[in-house]
């Protein structure tokens, strides 16, 4: 695309880069060089010098707070020392997989009782402190896997199989307090974990006597504030194992121990 | 912008350094008093408001990561970070851009199209200047930079756009682009 002749000026193609207007591949090569060859670096940071002024008339816009909460968890930063027991199971990224994969609420609660740490150094700090839930699909099979932390008010929510959606549509998560109208926890992805902080008007509702639902809606949200596409995915609320070791069985009752 | 004056520049710079030996405090400041103008950034390429926040994770992710390799004879703390992040909305883009393109419900993310009046003395003094070698742009030229620079669009995609064949839009552009740095280094 840059022939010698085009390019006349050496460092057009870095102020191309600087600019965005390469494609995909042209981009890479330029990026490379500027890992490797310490001219383009220099030439790259004299041009970004000279546009990145642009940025100053974009309006700031804050972010919302569970950006930094997901952030602080992605890196692993400092948290509380209380919360560290239970950090290994949380930060289990390897569990979190088997949670999506694996359909059977039975196996969850075994294999969070297997992995947990033996009970016999701390005793239990958290009262009440994980919620779990399974979303099933209406052919049964498992969509999303979702585990609530009520200590630091977050869900994750794991999909087990990516659902397809149309273009345009996508998964929204709700909440639905017995006898009540549904409360949108928001929108999921329907291919990789999400992690959702959860309000304390949320955090009030939730129990053993609710339910999750999933939603197909508009990308950016049901517009009314209720669900307005097909439910495609419900799920009881059961209490997780705690820390201690305890395990609430989910759904269905505990057979087999000792095969997993 | 959140660092105008060279004191704010050099505190930013500080944290960063702070941050590249892994100072955690530091590291949550420099988000407190950055975030907001990269997220406007990747709010304002990416038109969505879930992608935006993927991409501002990913980027202060990399901010944790390789903050060594911050270099201030190069560039300020704020210019590199808002590079970081343009660079990973563009990747974004590119990744797929059909799919954020296709979709008219995107566009209806509030993005303020207007840019916000970055005149008199709250404009940066680089600002000022950039905006006067710009002006000095023929009008349609002008308006294909900012569109690129803006949009993360590709030549084809501003050709397209713009209506113009893409060797005429290449040509605006690379001229733009010249005239841009002789008047900026003058």
């Amino acid at each position: 695309m840059n022939t010698p002749i085009e390019d006349g000026n050496n460092h057009l193609r870095y102020a191309e880069y600087v600019l965005g207007v390469l494609d995909a591949d042209t981009r890479a090569e330029v990026a490379h060089e500027v890992l490797v060859s310490g001219e383009a670096a220099t030439a790259v940071a004299l041009w970004q010098r000279r546009l990145m002024p642009l940025t100053d008339t974009i309006r700031e816009v804050t972010p919302a707070p569970y950006v930094w909460a997901r952030i602080h968890d992605a890196l692993q930063l400092d948290a509380p020392a209380r919360v560290a027991p239970r950090k290994g199971l949380w930060d289990n990224l390897q569990l979190w997989h088997w949670l999506g994969i694996g359909a059977s609420a039975v196996a969850v609660a075994l294999l969070v009782v297997v992995s947990l740490p033996r009970p016999t150094t701390t005793p239990t700090v958290v009262a009440a402190g994980y919620m779990a839930s399974t979303i099933q699909q209406d052919n049964g099979s498992t969509g999303w896997t979702a585990t609530m932390d009520l200590q630091h008010a977050r869900m994750v929510v794991v999909p087990a199989t990516p659902v397809a959606f149309e273009q345009g549509r996508a998964p929204e998560l709700w909440l639905i307090p017995a006898g009540g109208k549904p409360i949108s926890v928001g929108m999921i992805a329907r291919d990789k974990p999400t992690t959702l902080t959860l309000d304390p008007a949320l955090l009030a509702q939730l129990g053993p006597t609710a339910a999750l639902a999933v939603s197909v809606e508009p990308i950016g949200g049901s517009p009314t504030g209720q669900p307005t596409g097909a439910v495609i995915a419900k799920g009881a609320i059961g209490a997780a194992p705690d820390a201690g070791g305890k395990v609430a069985m989910i759904g269905d009752k505990p057979t087999d121990w000792t095969s997993v | 912008m959140s660092a105008t004056t060279p004191t704010e520049r050099e505190e930013l710079n500080q944290l960063l350094r702070r941050t590249a030996r892994e100072d955690q405090a530091a590291f949550a400041e420099l988000y407190k008093r950055t975030s907001s103008k990269l997220f406007g950034v990747c709010l304002r390429m990416l038109r969505d408001r879930g992608e935006a926040e993927d991409v501002l994770q990913e980027t202060y992710a990399t901010v944790w990561r390789r903050a060594s390799s911050f270099d201030a004879s190069r560039a300020s703390a704020i210019t590199w970070l808002v590079t970081l992040s343009r660079n990973k909305a563009i990747d974004r883009l590119r990744q797929h851009r059909e799919e954020l393109l296709g979709d008219p419900s995107r566009m209806d993310e509030t993005v303020d199209e207007q840019p916000t009046p970055a005149a008199g003395a709250e404009a940066s003094q680089e600002y000022q200047r950039l905006q006067h070698c710009l002006d000095e742009l023929e009008p349609q030229q002008q308006s294909s930079v900012r569109e690129a620079f803006f949009t993360g669009a590709t030549y084809n995609e501003l050709a397209t756009r713009c209506k113009v064949p893409l060797g005429t839009m290449k040509s605006w552009i690379r001229r733009s682009l010249m005239q841009l740095r002789t008047c900026l280094d003058q």
